[in-house]
């Protein structure tokens, strides 16, 4: 049995890919194109910031996101409380036509943590005015409970702070949020720096990750773009399969019947 | 009056502006969403708010994001 047909849903649509990224850092727009291509992301993250007067020439970088037919999750990236989240995601709402946000409320600047108790209140708030709100959140059971008690069916704790590419801080951090909520949608956010942190997350259960830094920063985004669509294939193939069970001693797998003499153990 | 657009002050001559008229004045395309005053207003209801002598206006558009 394989999965290589099965859709993942999340947040009412369905798709292929398990790969969500993001759109930021990337040496050129056209790279960054043809990056979000080779990774088969159909799920990419944007921002909204202030627009100076009379760039009346359109929005290259919208209209190449707008090309590429992926379904955006807009970001409330750079805003520190609730007020000024709930703002932006409305904003955000108008400008790019969806319910969809990816919530996040900055708490510290040094390490750009989420901040759990205005991220409660803009998340209650945004699903009383009918968003889907994808909360950025750290990697903490109670936090995630609150969150799937108000409404969430999407979770999204960090691996590590944002573009520190250190990977999965906390592995059993995650493992329990999994267990303690399998029916919602796990997303690995923020943190992952090489395919295999991918993978790892992906084996634990999680139902995709979300990753810019790591492809955009990487000497050769593109590969790496195609690297990860196959570490997140990979690591979710895996988890499905069920891996075997660690032992402690070493066991042959090749067959000991009919070993030559000369191998035979008393 | 002075008006606080995107973090520059502007001073405009009218006595009495409405928000569509200041973002046409100011030549902002579509696809922007304004904040006034940290509240958000609906595309929709540009053209019933006033815009008054010290208010802040922010003025955004899509970007790049992670």
């Amino acid at each position: 049995m394989t999965n290589s047909n099965k859709k993942w849903k999340i947040e009412g649509k369905e798709f292929d890919s398990r790969l969500m990224i993001g759109s930021a850092l990337y040496p050129s727009p056209e790279i960054m194109k043809n990056s979000i291509n080779a990774s088969g992301s159909q799920i990419v993250t944007v921002a909204l910031r202030r627009q100076s007067a009379g760039e009346q020439g359109g929005n290259p970088f919208w209209e190449i996101i707008k090309e590429l037919g992926v379904t955006v999750l807009p970001n409330t990236a750079g805003c520190h409380t609730s007020k000024e989240a709930i703002t932006t995601a409305m904003m955000a709402r108008e400008v790019f036509q969806t319910d969809w946000i990816k919530l996040e409320v900055i708490g510290n600047q040094y390490n750009l943590q989420p901040d759990p108790f205005a991220l409660v209140e803009a998340t209650k708030v945004l699903i009383g005015e009918g968003f889907r709100v994808l909360p950025y959140m750290t990697d903490d059971l109670v936090l995630a409970q609150r969150l799937a008690d108000i409404g969430c069916t999407t979770l999204m704790p960090w691996g590590s702070p944002i573009g520190s590419g250190r990977g999965l801080m906390n592995p059993y951090n995650l493992k329990v949020i999994r267990k303690q909520f399998p029916n919602l949608n796990l997303i690995v956010d923020a943190g992952i720096g090489k395919p295999s942190d991918a993978i790892e997350a992906m084996e634990l259960g999680f139902d995709g990750v979300l990753l810019n830094s790591a492809v955009a920063l990487a000497q050769e985004p593109v590969m790496m773009g195609e690297a990860f669509k196959y570490a997140v294939y990979a690591g979710r193939l895996s988890y499905e399969a069920g891996a075997m069970q660690k032992r402690d001693m070493a066991s042959p797998s090749t067959p000991t019947v009919g070993t030559p003499f000369w191998h035979q153990f008393a | 009056m002075k008006i606080s657009v995107n973090g520059e002050i502007k001073e405009f001559n009218s006595e009495r502006l409405m928000l569509n008229e200041l973002l046409e004045e100011m030549k902002f395309g579509k696809g922007v969403a304004v904040a006034l005053n940290e509240t958000f207003v609906l595309r929709t209801s540009y053209a019933k708010t006033d815009i008054n002598d010290g208010d802040r206006l922010d003025i955004l558009s899509p970007v790049q994001g992670g």
